[in-house]
């Protein structure tokens, strides 16, 4: 699955490009994922802002992600689209994730400058 | 042609009667992928209906849980297996009904709405899975199961407006 990793500083900045994260590719979504975050220690942003659907094997597939950082790292997410955001408050996982308008919004909150 | 332009059934129609509105039947292997296109290709053919954008997302999140519940659990992720659905548009619903010949719902009833609140658990403790029947209930009226002749069918309906 077509996930890039920009650094941000101390913060792994992750795209999602698919938009959509279904059962089709939710195992794809956390082999990718796993594969990206190995060898770093930071925060990660996960932005969403491509993703104009998300099914609750797509969010399983993000929250196995957010297990696999441990407590030791935190998974932000930013840019939900109306979709993505309403599937978070109806399952109510927008209780466990931070989660910000957009990319800059969640750098900031790491004290991150966007052009870091 | 937007939904207000879809015809409402006459006066003397029969019940359940024939072609009102938009309609239109679709038979798809079961498999995830597949689920994908169909589900793609029915928010397309919608939006084109003029079908308020909401509700579309809400059909297809709902139609999503569904036939991930039937690939994976009816036909057990086997690759295979014939899911018929059918969509149609009247009288201010979304109108679905699936299809398939797989395995009956455990117990012969629709599984309950399993809620969660993830805030109250610890990380390794957070649910990977079973969302799929409280988004369905709480996004859909008419929910109905039946079971006959080895045959599962599931119906509901999505509300339009508001």
């Amino acid at each position: 699955m077509d996930i890039t990793l920009e650094p941000k500083g101390p913060i792994a900045l992750l795209h999602v490009v698919p938009d959509r994260i279904d059962a089709s590719v939710a195992i794809q979504f956390k082999d990718r994922f796993r594969d990206l975050v190995r060898d770093w220690d930071g925060p990660v942003v996960l932005d969403l802002q491509n993703v104009t659907f998300l099914d609750s094997s797509g969010l399983g597939a993000v929250v196995a992600a957010r297990k696999l950082l441990g407590e030791g790292r935190q998974l932000d997410l930013s840019g939900l689209t109306p979709a993505v955001d309403k599937v978070m408050r109806l399952t109510r996982m927008n209780q466990v994730f931070p989660i910000h308008g957009s990319v800059e919004d969640a750098l900031a909150a790491h004290g991150v400058a966007p052009a870091a | 042609m937007s939904v207000r332009d879809l015809p409402s059934p006459r006066q003397g129609d029969p019940p359940g009667g024939t072609a009102l509105g938009w309609a239109c039947t679709r038979r798809f292997e079961a498999q995830p992928a597949l689920v994908s296109v169909e589900l793609l290709g029915l928010n397309q053919t919608l939006i084109q209906l003029g079908l308020p954008i909401e509700q579309l997302f809400t059909l297809e999140l709902v139609l999503a849980e569904v036939l991930n519940n039937v690939v994976e659990h009816a036909y057990q992720d086997r690759g295979e297996g014939r899911i018929e659905l059918s969509v149609s548009v009247h009288d201010g619903f979304i109108h679905c009904g699936v299809t398939d010949f797989g395995a009956p719902m455990p117990g012969g009833a629709l599984p309950p709405a399993r809620r969660h609140s993830p805030e109250a658990l610890a990380l390794q403790d957070l649910p990977e899975g079973s969302f799929g029947w409280a988004l369905i209930r709480d996004l859909t009226t008419g929910l109905d199961y039946s079971r006959d002749e080895g045959i599962n069918r599931l119906s509901f309906r999505i509300t339009l407006g508001d």
